[in-house]
């Protein structure tokens, strides 16, 4: 299991007041994206994970590797915290450059990495100038090359689109995507949910301190079984189709789509619901043209399982 | 789901030592102690009282210089242990002044701008961060200490008609030692103090304060219950009675109080510890507590 990240039964109190309690993960390789709402225990699960805080039981391990032997660990790892905080007085370059000195990198291959990591964020233009002079943007996108420039195997990033305009949060979200496939551990905390859905493989939810789901969003989605899953259905007939669905059982809701050209219908049983739906397509009374779940995404996840103000459960 | 391709490539490359790794924020922590003007200002006042001694082994050792003075006393020219400890008194000061301004430069400007979490996410440890600002500030007060002491030393070695250095390495020895000490109990003593207290001015008046009071304090013990042990208190004057040891000079009977050597240095001792106790209760990368 040296591929993975692994929390085995992990909490963390800060004397009477509950971090995380009773975690236990298995993260692969790919986007994991940590969800949650504000004080449900994210940071702390993240700064766990890197050994900045120490777990007050359980265990963690990284790719085989403990958080509390920082030399080697931080060699694999590489963390952009949320907090808009950095050395005094550095220029993004020295920031960087300082940062992979520290992580024992000869100068000439700092440079180069330095050099490689500003460009992927597209800050190369700005490198020479201070941090303090930057833009919210701009730090955020300092912290994420500081993050990947030591060519991580985990990446950790805490609220890494905070503050970014659109254009660089496609950008960073296509790094992300990039970094993703080609096999990297990346563990991303959001609060935007609609970029969790386009990111993310699988997510974690947790509120209260407490892991409420984690997996592949569609496998949670299928999990939440007393929510009844929404489908939309784009078809030349809504209304007929409105009609012979409701006469089946689990179907309990159905509302016609704002232009009149679609369905969206909950059914308590998606499995039975797809084959009734067959059987109509079939008697060819109703031409369907598209069918897509209208809720099996982080959204939809989220206000089931925490709500919008974080008690659901 | 995605389809992994597994073609990242971490960092294989090669890495420097860990050493190194701590000497790169001693590095950034003694520019960052230097950058002020107000620190080159201190760095000029402290070498003052040096140029003064440099000037007196000019005289000692400059024939018509001497004549001009009418050499009526030997002694006041008298180029030898004594002569190095008043240069070590007067140094003492201009450190604790440097130090005190330099310490929060070093880490009160972390914790203020919450850097700790950025910078312990590197492959070093706590005692790695704390040793690389202690370096930084080591080396500063070096600058004012040892280094200005030994170059006095050299000079007069060079100067002196007769071969004096190596007849008087001891005084070297005791020189670097008797700083070293100095120089060390305050780099810890001022990171140790910073660390706790956010705001740089008060971080400096925190410090005066660890090394006056208890000596204010020790004077009133020692006259309220007539007892020499309050000196102990007196960090300033325990150098003092250290750097005279170290240099080899013996103790002046009734001209103060002797102490023992064990008992300074237990008490110097004590001092570090506490103070590397305060340093690792606060050097923390925490970010949120919630509650």
């Amino acid at each position: 299991m040296n591929d993975r990240i692994i929390f085995e039964d992990v909490s963390k109190f800060y004397g009477e007041v509950l971090g995380v309690n009773r975690i236990s993960l298995t993260i692969p390789s790919g986007i994991t994206a940590l969800v949650g709402p504000n004080g449900s225990g994210k940071t702390t699960l993240m700064n766990l994970m890197t050994g900045l805080v120490q777990p007050s039981s359980g265990h963690i391990s990284v790719l085989g590797l403990s958080p509390g032997s920082a030399t080697e660990f931080f060699r694999d790892v590489g963390y952009c915290t949320q907090f808009d905080s950095f050395p005094r007085g550095l220029t993004g370059w020295q920031f960087i450059f300082d940062s992979l000195m520290l992580h024992g990198i000869s100068k000439t291959e700092a440079t180069r990495l330095t050099r490689e990591s500003l460009e992927r964020v597209q800050l190369g233009d700005a490198a020479d100038r201070r941090i303090a002079g930057y833009s919210k943007g701009m730090r955020q996108k300092t912290r994420l090359a500081q993050a990947i420039a030591h060519h991580p195997r985990v990446l950790v990033l805490d609220e890494p689109l905070n503050g970014l305009d659109p254009l660089a949060r496609a950008e960073s979200i296509a790094l992300f995507e990039e970094l993703g496939r080609q096999g990297m551990h990346l563990l991303i905390s959001s609060h935007i949910l609609d970029e969790v859905d386009r990111i993310a493989d699988r997510v974690v939810l947790i509120t209260g301190g407490y892991l409420i789901a984690e997996g592949n969003i569609h496998q949670v989605r299928q999990e939440v079984r007393e929510k009844p899953m929404q489908v939309l259905i784009r078809c030349d007939h809504p209304e007929l189709l409105a009609s012979k669905m409701f006469a089946i059982n689990h179907c309990v809701e159905a509302r016609l789509h704002a232009d009149g050209k679609g369905l969206l219908l909950r059914t308590g049983d998606i499995d039975q619901f797809y084959s009734s739906l067959n059987g109509i397509a079939a008697e060819g009374l109703v031409k369907i043209e598209a069918v897509a779940p209208a809720d099996d995404d982080a959204n939809a996840i989220y206000q089931y399982l925490i709500g919008s103000d974080g008690s659901a459960l | 789901m995605s389809v992994y391709k597994h073609n990242y490539r971490a960092y294989t490359g090669k890495l420097t030592p860990g050493w190194t790794r701590i000497l790169v924020l001693a590095r950034y922590g003694y520019a960052e102690a230097w950058s002020s003007k107000i620190t080159i200002g201190i760095f000029i006042l402290s070498l003052l009282p040096c140029i003064g001694f440099l000037f007196g082994i000019y005289l000692a050792n400059n024939p018509m210089a001497r004549l001009l003075l009418g050499n009526h006393n030997q002694r006041v020219l008298a180029i030898n242990a004594g002569f190095f400890l008043n240069l070590m008194d007067a140094q003492f000061g201009p450190a604790l002044v440097l130090a005190a301004w330099i310490a929060p430069r070093l880490i009160t400007f972390d914790l203020a701008d919450d850097a700790l979490p950025i910078l312990l996410s590197h492959p070093i440890s706590r005692f790695g961060y704390v040793f690389g600002k202690w370096v930084a500030l080591f080396a500063s007060l070096s600058l004012v200490t040892w280094i200005p002491a030994l170059v006095l030393f050299a000079y007069q070695g060079y100067s002196s008609p007769q071969p004096w250095a190596a007849a008087n390495v001891p005084i070297a020895f005791g020189l670097v030692a008797g700083a070293v000490i100095w120089i060390a109990f305050l780099s810890l003593l001022g990171l140790a103090l910073s660390s706790w207290v956010k705001w740089r001015v008060v971080a400096t008046g925190a410090i005066f304060a660890a090394i006056l009071v208890p000596a204010g304090v020790g004077a009133i013990v020692t006259a309220v219950l007539r007892t020499k042990w309050g000196w102990l208190l007196n960090v300033p004057f325990m150098m003092s009675v250290l750097s005279q040891r170290l240099l080899g000079i013996p103790d002046l009977a009734g001209s103060q109080p002797s102490l023992p050597t064990a008992g300074m240095t237990a008490m110097l001792t004590l001092g570090c510890l506490l103070c590397v106790a305060m340093l690792f209760a606060r050097i923390r990368a925490r970010e949120v507590v919630r509650g």
